[in-house]
């Protein structure tokens, strides 16, 4: 007598609704991430050898404009799938008590805009 | 008597059917069933089993989310069908299937060997290097120990996270969520010390680090239980273990 149906196994996975589509988008990021990387360290390389004018006619490239919105939006989309994510891996207790996930999440955000105001205002003073 | 007894009509539920000494290749049958406001998924089977075709093979038992027997795909998602409403999946058609990822031994049953032995394999209880004797009285713990793993002890092995998890629908050997979850429930108890029984398998590649972190075990979770927050917290302790393992020194509230 035949036996059960064997366990299936979908390539399109990852296609079958959001929460899947987001992961892969949210694994993905982080090569968006990683390529900016390598345009900033470009960036210190021209600088560092006197030679920023020709970056920067680079960087007003139509092609580098859109790889930036891209960037960018891949960069938007890691932070929050990572802060949404972070109160799963850090189950901070204060005074015996589990902090609520949300909280957790907000200290990021804040923590955030904090890290980007210190940035900002190093590369204000010193320009 | 609700508003909801009044009849609205019928409803289509699309079941997968598969009796292996007559089936080659499973199949879907339509049936109309009707509709109530207050039916579930499960209420709707249990009529056709019961009017319609009493060949149709599927599990549940305490139709009240406790039991964990009834879980099958409606719609492409994992759900109990005790707690699936049919009014959820207006206008229909509802397309109810066994779990993915498990063999079917037959229409929505499927065969859960693999998962019993990776259950088994994480040790699942108390171990204790030296039982106290039992005028020492119980093992007491506070509220915050409990709190530290109470979540993870609410699983019901329902399977739906298994069921929403693409590494272990790919993966043979992965322990998968709910096993995770549960050896991290003991590995946090306050009165377990079988964290170094566990931990080869737990650590290993079949173990957390198969785990890409989706996360849809926890959504789909009807307890819940957070499996995805137990495997990552399990990740982030055997990173620190592996780094403070350099150290000549164990630094304060770091050893367990």
């Amino acid at each position: 007598m035949p036996g059960p149906l064997p366990r299936q196994k979908s390539d399109a996975w990852w296609n079958r609704d959001w929460p899947y589509r987001i992961f892969l988008l949210r694994e993905l990021s982080a090569v968006a991430v990683a390529a900016y990387v390598v345009v900033l360290l470009l960036l210190y390389g021209a600088m560092a050898s006197g030679d920023e004018d020709r970056y920067l006619d680079v960087l007003g490239h139509p092609a580098m404009v859109a790889l930036h919105v891209v960037v960018l939006a891949f960069a938007v989309l890691h932070t929050a799938t990572w802060f949404r994510a972070l109160p799963k891996g850090l189950p901070l207790k204060i005074g015996g008590r589990r902090v609520p996930a949300g909280m957790l999440i907000l200290a990021s955000y804040a923590a955030w805009a904090a890290v980007s105001a210190v940035v900002l205002a190093v590369v204000l003073v010193g320009s | 008597m609700t508003t909801g007894a009044t009849a609205a009509g019928t409803v289509t539920l699309e079941v997968f059917r598969y009796h292996p000494e007559s089936d080659e290749q499973p199949s879907f049958q339509s049936y109309e069933v009707p509709y109530r406001e207050e039916w579930v998924v499960l209420d709707a089977l249990n009529w056709l089993k019961d009017e319609v075709d009493g060949t149709l093979s599927y599990r549940w038992s305490c139709r009240m989310g406790v039991c964990g027997s009834c879980g099958m795909m409606v719609n492409g998602r994992p759900r109990l069908t005790c707690n699936a409403f049919l009014r959820e999946f207006l206008p229909g058609p509802i397309r109810v299937e066994p779990l993915r990822g498990f063999p079917v031994e037959r229409d929505m049953v499927t065969v859960l060997d693999d998962f019993m032995g990776k259950l088994t394999e994480v040790k699942p209880w108390i171990i204790r290097e030296q039982e106290q004797p039992i005028e020492e009285g119980e093992y007491r713990q506070t509220p915050s120990e409990l709190a530290d793993f109470k979540q993870f002890s609410m699983c019901i092995n329902c399977m739906l996270c298994y069921a929403a998890c693409p590494v272990y629908e790919h993966e043979d050997d992965f322990i998968g969520p709910a096993a995770l979850a549960l050896a991290q429930r003991y590995n946090l108890d306050s009165r377990d010390q079988g964290n170094a029984q566990r931990q080869q398998l737990i650590w290993s590649d079949e173990g957390i680090w198969d785990c890409t972190f989706v996360g849809e075990c926890s959504s789909v979770c009807p307890k819940n239980v957070d499996p995805a927050g137990a495997i990552q917290q399990a990740k982030v302790e055997a990173t620190n273990s592996f780094f403070l393992s350099f150290l000549p020194f164990t630094p304060p509230g770091m050893g367990r």
